[in-house]
């Protein structure tokens, strides 16, 4: 596996000279970065189409085959619930129409089918061009080019994105979001928080964040003193400003249309798979998350007996007390895009269920932090953390091939030792990214 | 209340009737090698009365045992289903499914048999062929001893040894058969006993009407390629004095393929075994004689395995809808799976008895060569079916043993222009869970299970890990150790950063770039 960390051999602002030329080249324009991006997308694609005609192992992501199946029960005048296992929106299933159409020659069906692999690469490269955005506010553009890069030409990323997997979308939703947000859309911000929210419910992390970020001063409103309300009122009375309602106005309008209209149109099913499954599902197939383990322990025990519900509810709260609280709170009024970084990393780390397609969700936002990151200002610390993280998680996997495939019962305490190991060290760079916060830019190549 | 007990010897093994006596109300014989059917019709008013209240409220229902030691069958006694208790149910015309059900069948076959209806059975479909009962239940059960508990109780006097000897002698039968006839509001108990060497000797019971058969397979001159022949000596006990010849001919649903199979799991199982079937047989060789008329192929033979999969393992049908995919494990195509089938839950939530699935095999390609005496010669073939684990219960030890009964495995006939229609014969089986799956006028060839090295046993077992209770105990303080730990150290720093972090660069960067904007 890829690490989020990769820096792409380039961005490393101490690089020998003539190489060093050569990049720059390579960056001075946008022209072959996103090119060798798509390139590097359009190869994988390619090697995945070839992979899945002549290989009875797949290329292609079982989710995907989900979607695809869930858009081919739409375009029949279906509900894309009746594919089962199709937990997301219907819009996903809309936009994937193209893959159920058939026109009889083999060749183009085979594009129109693999249509949503290219719409999820392409939306790979529109996160690029935000995040590139985002960075060149405070960067040139060459510079912010490189950090992009981390992204755009991260292999990891186009994987995941090639083999079918809708993450990319969230990709560009979250860059969309932040860069409407650092340019003051303030409408179009809500509209795609409240659609993101929609899509994948976890952006609803960012809105305490945004609307902290957002005060009177940043947001260009003159101030109103107000002298006849206590402090405190006057206080609350501040922070109510008109872009926070406007954006908590417009988001929370979006979402609840957006929701009305699929429920509908698909009624209870689309509330149950969607949202509600999140909430009930009893599916402890082992996964990274620290509680996997407990949660097995406690599932089988409340079946029978006993109150074994209380630790998975509780689970919840250093989440999202994390997340949604104390992380916008201290970071977001001094860096959005590192604060949002956090938060998702928080939300991934201590989330109930985490697999690798999760790492996605953050390693978006990482560019935009690793500007002043000290895991690039002091290699040590960078090296360490790429080696932690990879091993971790390579511990992690030889206990689960153990399981999976060897059929040793190696959930405890092999898995579940390194589940913790894994959840620790990612607490710890999840601390290292607080402390950076704050600090001067360390990295960048003025 | 009737009865009718029936020897099936194979072809050129007859008996004379000069070898039987008749005497009073027992018939003897000398030993024979054959298998034994036993079957009692029993009329709805002479039903107990809990069990005139199941078959009353029902329009369909049969109720099928088969042993877990694997035994050889005869024609035409040949039809086979997966080891364990099936259960096919049609409810009455109201449609309701009455939540005696599985309380009944429990107190008759075993405790653990069904919740409820809703939870447990699932829902055989409808609109394929109209000929399949709406309800399949499985459960593995490895014995009759239940159930000759509850038949010694309600059917032998307490002072009547002989009764309670013949129900004893069902905990060695191969099979065991309860069918409801509608039409003639008749319950038919069935029993079968595997091929073996056993002495020919009924007693008829004095207020039953039993007929005795010495029969054997046949194969008259007149005989058509779709028929089978049967031939011997019938008795009505205390009627006839001696045994009357008979002889007859019909076409039969199932028939022998006269191959074997075995099954095993691929090593290590893991999470994912994957169940090998490992087979001796080739296409029925009548057809082939059939076709080498060349004119007439209206026939089309293909193997099918089918299995009913225990909730404890399941078979996921968007894996096995991939060509390749299937190709590569020697599969042709998934022809029915039980719906729903839920891809994610553990065992330990679920109701619901499990799934059946029909998958069809792709044999190796008939060899080419012109040798006829190679025909006889089968060439072993193999295929695999991927199937996955759900997570069990944790356990002390870090492991639980599953057990999963060997599939159905035969070959499929059907007839290409609408099949002929099988007048009833005395012997007829239908509602077997798969027949339904087919169209009528399909004929069943079936693969004899035979279990590899030598063992009896028409299980395969498998060890599936889960979390060890032995080593759980520190699992809740650990985790919440480690989680709080964690959860310390990321606020400690969010504090350090909240008390002396200063301004922030992006606040301040970002104001002072805005001021020089203005």
């Amino acid at each position: 596996m890829a690490s989020p960390f990769k820096p792409a051999g380039t961005a490393i602002p101490s690089a020998p000279r003539n190489s060093a030329s050569l990049v720059s080249s390579f960056f001075r324009r946008p022209g072959p970065l996103y090119l060798s991006a798509a390139i590097l997308r359009l190869i994988f694609l390619l090697y995945g189409l070839w992979q899945d005609t002549n290989s009875p192992v797949k290329y292609t992501d079982i989710d995907y085959l989900v979607f695809t199946d869930a858009a081919h029960f739409v375009s029949r005048g279906h509900s894309p619930y009746e594919r089962e296992t199709y937990r997301y929106t219907p819009i996903l299933a809309w936009l994937l129409l193209p893959t159920a159409q058939t026109i009889g020659t083999p060749l183009l069906d085979a594009a129109l089918f693999n249509s949503g692999k290219v719409l999820f690469a392409a939306a790979d490269l529109v996160a690029g061009w935000l995040l590139e955005r985002v960075l060149a506010r405070d960067m040139d553009a060459a510079t912010a080019r490189k950090y992009a890069a981390i992204w755009l030409l991260n292999p990891m990323v186009a994987t995941i994105s090639t083999r079918g997997s809708s993450e990319g979308l969230l990709g560009v939703l979250v860059m969309a979001l932040l860069s409407a947000v650092m340019a003051r859309r303030t409408t179009l911000a809500g509209l795609l928080l409240g659609f993101g929210v929609h899509f994948k419910i976890y952006p609803f992390i960012y809105a305490p964040a945004i609307v902290w970020w957002m005060d009177r001063e940043r947001m260009g409103s003159p101030q109103q003193p107000n002298k006849q309300h206590t402090p405190l009122l006057s206080k609350l009375f501040a922070f109510i400003t008109r872009a926070r309602l406007q954006l908590a106005i417009t988001s929370l309008a979006i979402f609840l249309v957006l929701n009305l209209w699929m429920y509908t149109l698909y009624g209870p099913s689309f509330l149950n798979h969607t949202y509600l499954h999140h909430v009930t599902r009893i599916d402890h197939r082992h996964n990274f998350s620290p509680y996997n383990t407990q949660l097995y322990l406690a599932s089988a025990s409340s079946s029978s007996s006993g109150p074994g519900l209380q630790i998975e509810s509780a689970a919840f709260l250093p989440q999202l007390l994390l997340s949604c609280v104390l992380i916008p709170l201290a970071m977001a009024q001094k860096d959005l895009p590192s604060a949002m970084l956090a938060q998702t990393f928080a939300f991934v780390t201590f989330n109930k269920v985490c697999t690798s397609q999760y790492f996605l969700w953050y390693m978006v936002l990482l560019p935009l932090y690793l500007p002043r990151s000290s895991f690039l200002a002091d290699k040590r610390i960078g090296v360490t953390a790429l080696v932690l993280w990879v091993a971790a998680q390579g511990l992690w996997l030889q206990q689960g091939y153990e399981l999976e495939f060897l059929g040793r019962s190696s959930f405890l305490p092999g898995l579940w030792l390194a589940s913790l190991g894994f959840f620790l060290v990612n607490c710890w760079i999840l601390g290292v990214i607080i402390g950076d916060v704050g600090t001067q830019p360390k990295a960048v190549a003025s | 209340m009737r009865e009718r007990v029936t020897y099936v010897q194979k072809l050129g093994d007859s008996l004379e009737p000069s070898a039987l006596t008749v005497e009073g109300g027992t018939i003897k014989g000398p030993e024979v090698h054959a298998v034994r059917e036993d079957r009692l019709t029993i009329a709805l008013n002479e039903l107990p009365t809990e069990l005139q209240t199941l078959v009353a409220g029902a329009q369909d229902l049969h109720i099928r045992w088969v042993s877990t030691t694997a035994y050889e069958a005869v024609s035409p006694l040949l039809a086979r289903l997966p080891p364990g208790f099936h259960f096919f149910f049609t409810p009455g015309k109201d449609g309701i499914v009455g939540n005696k059900l599985c309380p009944l069948l429990g107190s008759i076959f075993g405790s653990d048999i069904c919740l409820s209806p809703n939870e447990s059975f699932t829902s055989l479909p409808k609109d394929t062929f109209s000929h399949s009962a709406a309800f399949q239940y499985f459960q593995q059960l490895e014995t009759l001893s239940q159930f000759i508990q509850y038949a010694k109780g309600r059917l032998c006097r307490s002072t009547d040894a002989s009764c309670s000897a013949r129900l004893d002698a069902l905990s060695k039968a191969s099979s065991l058969d309860i069918s409801y006839d509608t039409v003639q509001h008749v319950l038919r108990v069935t029993a079968l006993w595997p091929y073996q060497r056993q002495q020919v000797h009924v007693t008829s019971h004095p207020q039953l009407r039993t007929e005795v058969g010495i029969l054997s397979t046949d194969k008259p001159q007149t005989l058509e390629p779709h028929e089978i022949g049967i031939s011997g000596l019938l008795t009505v006990l205390g009627q006839d004095f001696k045994p009357s010849p008979t002889m007859f001919t019909f076409a039969s649903r199932h028939r022998d393929a006269e191959s074997t199979f075995s099954a095993q799991f691929l090593t290590p199982t893991g999470l994912h075994p994957t169940l090998r079937l490992r087979l001796a047989s080739s296409a029925p060789l009548n057809l082939s004689q059939h076709d080498d008329d060349n004119n007439d192929q209206d026939t089309t033979c293909v193997p099918y395995a089918y299995l009913t999969l225990p909730r404890t393992i399941f078979a996921d049908r968007y894996q096995l809808s991939d060509l390749l995919f299937l190709a590569s494990k020697n599969l042709t195509a998934l022809r029915y799976m039980t719906q729903p089938v839920d891809l994610e839950a553990p065992e330990y939530v679920m109701a619901q008895w499990g799934s059946s699935v029909l998958l069809e095999l792709s044999p190796p390609p008939p060899s080419t060569s012109s040798q006829p005496e190679k025909k006889n010669e089968r060439e072993e073939w193999t295929a695999e079916i991927p199937l996955h684990l759900r997570y069990l219960a944790p356990a002390e030890g870090g492991y639980s043993a599953i057990s999963v009964p060997y599939p159905a495995v035969f070959w499929a006939c059907v007839p290409e222009h609408g099949g002929v229609e099988f007048p009833p014969n005395p012997f007829e089986k239908v509602k077997l869970g798969y027949d339904g799956l087919f169209e009528d006028g399909t004929v069943f060839w079936h693969v004899e299970p035979r279990p590899v090295g030598g063992g009896t046993s028409l299980v395969n077992v498998v060890r599936v890990p889960v979390l060890d209770l032995e080593k759980a105990r520190w699992v809740n303080a650990g985790t919440a150790v480690a989680v709080l730990g964690g959860f310390a150290w990321v606020v400690w720093k969010l504090v350090g950063l909240y008390m002396y972090g200063g301004d922030g660069v992006e606040g301040e960067g970002e104001k002072a770039r805005e001021k020089k904007r203005q």
